[in-house]
């Protein structure tokens, strides 16, 4: 089936082609970046832990995305119900939770506080703040030896 | 900035949507319960400021900045 393309400019890989029902919309933007409603998630075939989360509409903005459950495999999401309201959200399986990557002194950091949860198949995404003690900016390097002990 | 004296239980309305209620107060502790549409976002200032930041912070962030990410990805299977 033919699907319409459109081509992109983004900050990391130069000039892309995307197809137009690969595009998500966040009605609300991103708290900082209201005005960033539709993105694009970029995988590079090398690096496929990350993906970026990059605006259709601002080339120059661009947020390193990951699955936190590959670092962390207890996370879960609290929420308000309302936050979840726009998603169209029909069943939890329709949602995909990422969590944006940061850099600190002390190295990489994931916001486990405000996570983007996407409606995969009707292509809307919001970022949610939970409810409860979790860490704007969770340090991921001691992160990663647990997630090994489990799996060992 | 307006500013309303109220008491346990009374109210402001804002707009026409938007109630604000004064649950309870403890001290220095006032618990407010806001009745809004859903699409209306509602957070806690600080919290909110501190995602803005946040976000705009992660923007400088580059794929090199996230190479040891890879590193670890590909490490993972060798443990399995």
């Amino acid at each position: 089936m033919l699907s319409r393309m459109m081509r992109i400019d983004t900050i990391h890989f130069g000039c892309v082609d995307v197809r137009q029902q690969d595009v998500f919309h966040f009605p609300l933007g991103m708290p900082g970046l209201e005005h960033c409603r539709r993105w694009v998630l970029l995988t590079p075939p090398d690096e496929p832990a990350v993906s970026w989360l990059q605006c259709v509409d601002r080339p120059e903005i661009a947020l390193a995305v990951v699955e936190p459950r590959r670092y962390l495999p207890d996370y879960r999401v609290r929420m308000y119900r309302r936050e979840l309201a726009r998603l169209e959200l029909r069943s939890p399986g329709e949602a995909r939770v990422l969590v944006t990557v940061n850099r600190t002194q002390g190295g990489l950091t994931l916001n486990l506080k405000a996570p983007l949860v996407i409606n995969r198949k009707r292509r809307i995404g919001r970022q949610v703040i939970s409810n409860g003690d979790m860490a704007v900016q969770y340090p991921l390097e001691g992160t990663v030896p647990k997630a090994r002990r489990k799996i060992a | 900035m307006l500013v309303l004296s109220r008491q346990r239980d009374e109210s402001i309305i804002i707009n026409d949507n938007v109630v604000v209620t004064i649950v309870d107060i403890r001290g220095d502790k006032v618990r407010l319960g806001i009745e809004a549409p859903q699409e209306i976002p509602v957070h806690r200032r600080e919290v909110y400021e501190a995602i803005q930041r946040e976000n705009l912070e992660a923007l400088r962030l580059g794929p090199k900045d996230t190479e040891t990410l890879r590193q670890q990805s590909k490490e993972q299977p060798k443990d399995r």
